[in-house]
Order: C-alpha cells, then sequence, then structure tokens
C-alpha cells in the first residue's frame, strides 16, 4: 500500500483531529470524511439511545475500530444493499455493491416478458450468508410492474448457522417494512426460509451430523420424497483462490470476514491459483438434480467468468450463456464477447469487472428470449 | 374505572382548548408553494459510481455509495457522496442537477432563488425583530435610570439619558447578527 503524504495528514488535521486516524483505511479524504460524518451520526444516536448527552468518548472510540481496519459497516452494524439497509455482523460477509446490480439486473431479465412464465417461480440461493440475495430480488420483482400476482419461493442456504441467524433477522426487519395488506409480496416474503446445509456434500454421507446436503434439507422442508424442483438458482459462494486471497485481497477483508464466505475450505488437488473454483461444478450439479432452468454465479474476475462458462459449455444443457459485468445493464465500449477454450463465443453485458454468469435452458429459454 | 378518568381529562383538554390561549403567535401567511423541480429526462444524463478500479466482489469492501451524474446536452457534472446509500445519493444527485438547470435557465425565478429570497427576507425580519426588542429594553431601562436619575439629582439627568439611548442604538446595531441567532 502506498504511503499516505504528510500533506494530506495535515490538511485532514486541519478539517477534523480525528480525521487522519481514518486515512490509512479510507486512503482519500472524502471518504475520510464521510465516513467520520456517519460514525459521528451513529455515536450520537446510540448515545441518544442510552440517554447520554456526550457522545465524544464513544465516537473516538468507533474511530480508534475503524482505524484498526475494521470494515464500517460491522462497526455501524449495517449496509446498503439496492434500496435496502441491512443488518450485519462479524463472522457474516458484509453484502457487496456488485451483487445488488446482478440481482437486480436478474429480477429485471425475469420481468421483461410474462407470457409463459410460471405463476410460481421457485428460487434457491446457496450459500446465502446475510440473506442479501433473496432478501433484495423479492424487492425488486415486486417493483416491477405487472408481477403483483406471480409467487416467488424462496429458500436460502448456508453452512454458517451465525449466518442463517442475520438472514433470518434481516428477514423479520423486511417483513415488519412491509405493508400489513395480505399480497403475494408479503405472503412470498413471509414464507422465505434459509435452511442449515453444506453445498459441496454430495450425497447422505453423514446424514447424522449437521449440516447435511442441500436436496436433503430441501427434502425435509417440503416433506417431499422426490426432490422439488427450483427453476432459479442463484449463488455467490466463496471464490477467492488460496493464492489471490495471500495476494490480491484487501487487508480489511482477510483480517475481519469470515474466511469461510471467501475461500472455499475444501480445496480439490487444483494448484492454488485455481483452487477458488471449487464449488461452480457443485452447483452445476445440484440444478440438474433441481431441473433448473436459469442460473446466475457470482465470480471474482473475468478469468473466472471464463471458466465457469466453459463448464456450462461442457455440459451442452444451456441454450444461452452469458458474463455479466459490475453494472450489467449499462453499456461500455468494452469486448462485447469473449471466446472460450473451445472455441464458443460468449456475451459480455454491460460495464466494469467480469462480475457473474448467467445461463438458462430447458422451458425458460421460451420466456427469457 | 381507568377508561372514566382518561375521557373526562380528554374531556376537560377538550374545554381548555376552546378558550382563547393567552399568548399566541400570529401564524404567518401559509406560504406559496415552490415552483417544481424540472424533470430531468435519464436519457439526457449519463450516471457513473465512483469506486476506482480493481478487483470488485468478495475481495475488496467498498465503502463508496457516491454517485456522478452528467447532463449531456450541458455538460454539467454534479457528484453526490451524502449519505451509506447510493439509491439516495442517486436522488440528492438528480435534485441537486435539477435545481443548478434550473438557476441557469430561469435565473431569479429559479426555485433556489425563491428559496434563497424567502430565506434571507426571513432573516431579515427576524434581526428587524430582534433589534425592536432590544431598543425597547434600552429604552425602558433608560426610563428607569431618568427616574433614578430624577432622585439623585436634576443636571445627572440629561447626560444619563442621552449616554442610554446611545449605547441602545450601538447595542441594536451590533445585535443585528447575535439576537437573531438568538430568536431563531
Amino acid at each position: 500500500m502506498p504511503r499516505l503524504a504528510p500533506s494530506l495528514l495535515r490538511q485532514a488535521r486541519a478539517i477534523d483531529v480525528l480525521l487522519p486516524p481514518l486515512l490509512p483505511a479510507c486512503r482519500d479524504l472524502r471518504s475520510a470524511e464521510n465516513e467520520l460524518r456517519w460514525l459521528k451520526d451513529h455515536a450520537i444516536k446510540t448515545g441518544r439511545q442510552c440517554g447520554l448527552a456526550h457522545s465524544d468518548a464513544s465516537l473516538k472510540r468507533l474511530v480508534a475500530r475503524r482505524a484498526r481496519g475494521e470494515p464500517i459497516q460491522y462497526i455501524l452494524g449495517t449496509e446498503y444493499f439496492g434500496d435496502l439497509e441491512l443488518k450485519c455482523q462479524p463472522g457474516v460477509l458484509i453484502p457487496r455493491q456488485e451483487t445488488a446490480a446482478s440481482v437486480t439486473h436478474l429480477a429485471q431479465q425475469l420481468s421483461k416478458k410474462r407470457k409463459g412464465r410460471p405463476s410460481d417461480l421457485h428460487i434457491l440461493d446457496l450459500c446465502s450468508g446475510s440473506g442479501c440475495i433473496p432478501l433484495l430480488f423479492h424487492h425488486e420483482f415486486y417493483a416491477q410492474p405487472g408481477n403483483e400476482h406471480c409467487k416467488l419461493h424462496m429458500v436460502g442456504a448456508d453452512i454458517s448457522v451465525q449466518a442463517l441467524e442475520l438472514a433470518r433477522r434481516n428477514q423479520k426487519s423486511q417483513i415488519a417494512a412491509q405493508s400489513k395488506r395480505v399480497t403475494a409480496q408479503t405472503t412470498s416474503l413471509a414464507a422465505m426460509r434459509f435452511l442449515h446445509a453444506d453445498v459441496l456434500l454430495s450425497e447422505a454421507a453423514n446424514a447424522i451430523h449437521a449440516p447435511i446436503g442441500v436436496v436433503e434439507a430441501l427434502q425435509q422442508l417440503t416433506n417431499t420424497r422426490p426432490t422439488p424442483a427450483y427453476e432459479v438458482l442463484i449463488s455467490n459462494p466463496p471464490y477467492i483462490s488460496s493464492q489471490a486471497f495471500r495476494t490480491t485481497t484487501a487487508r480489511s477483508v482477510r483480517n475481519f470476514e469470515p474466511k469461510l464466505a471467501l475461500v472455499p475450505d475444501n480445496p480439490s488437488s487444483a494448484p492454488s491459483a485455481l483452487d477458488g473454483d471449487v464449488f461452480y461444478p457443485r452447483l452445476l450439479a445440484l440444478a440438474d438434480q433441481l431441473r433448473t432452468e436459469i442460473i446466475l454465479f457470482e465470480v471474482a474476475d473475468i478469468d473466472q467468468a471464463q471458466r465457469v462458462a466453459t463448464l456450462l459449455a461442457r455440459q451442452s444443457t444451456w441454450r444461452t450463456v452469458e458474463i455479466w459485468r459490475d453494472e450489467p445493464g449499462a453499456t461500455s465500449d468494452e469486448a462485447d464477447h469473449v471466446l472460450l477454450d473451445g472455441g464458443e463465443s460468449v456475451p459480455v453485458r454491460g460495464a466494469g469487472n467480469g462480475r457473474s454468469v448467467f445461463a438458462y435452458r430447458g422451458a425458460a429459454a421460451a420466456w427469457l428470449q | 374505572m381507568w377508561r372514566k378518568i382518561w375521557t373526562l381529562s380528554l374531556r376537560t383538554r377538550g374545554v381548555q382548548a376552546e378558550h382563547p390561549r393567552l399568548f399566541t403567535t400570529t401564524p404567518g401567511k401559509p406560504e406559496k408553494a415552490l415552483p417544481p423541480r424540472p424533470k430531468i429526462l435519464e436519457t439526457e444524463i449519463d450516471e457513473s459510481f465512483l469506486r476506482g478500479s480493481g478487483p470488485g466482489g468478495q475481495k475488496i469492501n467498498k465503502t463508496s455509495s457516491a454517485v456522478q451524474i452528467k447532463h449531456l446536452p450541458t455538460g454539467i457534472v454534479v457528484k453526490s457522496q451524502e449519505t451509506r446509500s447510493r439509491e439516495s445519493n442517486r436522488k440528492l444527485a438528480r435534485n441537486l442537477l435539477a435545481e443548478k438547470l434550473d438557476q441557469i435557465e430561469k435565473g431569479e425565478g429559479s426555485r433556489m432563488a425563491i428559496k434563497g429570497a424567502r430565506a434571507t427576507k426571513k432573516k431579515a425580519s427576524a434581526g428587524k425583530k430582534a433589534r425592536r426588542k432590544y431598543r425597547k429594553l434600552e429604552e425602558e431601562k433608560g426610563v428607569k435610570g431618568r427616574v433614578e436619575g430624577v432622585g439623585s439629582g436634576g443636571d445627572g439627568m440629561s447626560s444619563a439619558v442621552s449616554g442610554d439611548t446611545g449605547a441602545s442604538y450601538t447595542g441594536g446595531g451590533g445585535g443585528e447578527v447575535g439576537p437573531a441567532t438568538g430568536a431563531g
């Protein structure tokens, strides 16, 4: 990390003595000023709740935590994810803006054509963490006109009990924010479930020990033997390779966010630069078992996106495969397609870094195209 | 029983409300609504989220919620990073741009100009009221001083009065800002 110019520190001190300690974490004066303002607001708000008139001491404590590199979302306890303000807590990955952009775009894509679309959509989010993906998808889907009578059956699954608890709390506060009128929107939100399951567990090998596999957990939920169908499968799995975790991952992320949500902890014999791909073949196997027609998987960059797209091309069941960038709806001057190793051309949509892989097949092709 | 007391207290309150209050502030004239902000077409702006280069996603935790929009016909650029929510920053940036365009287009008649003029008027009238109040106070003090002066001796009276009124004027003048903010 480049060192901070002493003139910048002097400039910061002239504005507020609490700014210089924030600079190493924020890197620039503008974001340090923004964060100090938010920390101040938080200190005043929490101070008022405890009946304290002065919040100076607590503000100093908050600044000290941020100065050590702790993410501001853990300090303030929330993060904005699209339109939603979701709770955050140490031990659970903080939702990322780019994920919100992908999920919003997916909700828009699924709302473009309603003719031929089933009136009930089953959506599964694997590695759901804070629950941000199903909650935002729900919000964005019903924000689109013409979707008010469509029912969403949404399930999130995660291996971390802590994450599941947070997701359920986030669900509760979203329910509280809804209108009291009973609509498809409110019932879909209330019926959302978060299950304890291990995505990488392929068979009912150790059924006695929790967590169980995804298919089993879903069977237990619906209480049916044949595996239920989920038309849509979304996942933001741990995708950072052990090499990238050591080199290109930010220190604040490495030191404060759960490694379980970042790096697959079951590395195969793959070299350390590629061991971040562990989840994707498993997610595709689950997509087959659950008769999934639409998938959206988050990836680290364009290279990983191409590797995942290659996996999909090899399956040859997918009618369309696309790579989405950070802002999938935006236009950019960058290349609008990439060539895979097998020679297939895959369209790349939007602006920014390669962020997710989107594909569909079967009956969904009729109403998505 | 509790309900009875409750209804009773409600009733007494109602009775009280019917009586005119001793100290009332005259309600100001209802303000005319500000002219609306001009609508901005989404096709006329170029929006970008300032998040810098480098990797995104899980590898980094970017806190920037800043939004920058460029108005393509005029080339005006506005930026908003007020809140942690990018969605509210998007709205704030659009409002800011709308006000800027309005100001350029209508000048004196623009929303911002009218808003600003109202604020200065309000401030000026508050200042005026404050000055009047302090002048009155000083005058009362002066009258008191004169009464006391009469008691102490005939000659000192005129000088005491002129001195007091002089002080009240300078006090009033200097208080243009101070009492106005205090009254507000």
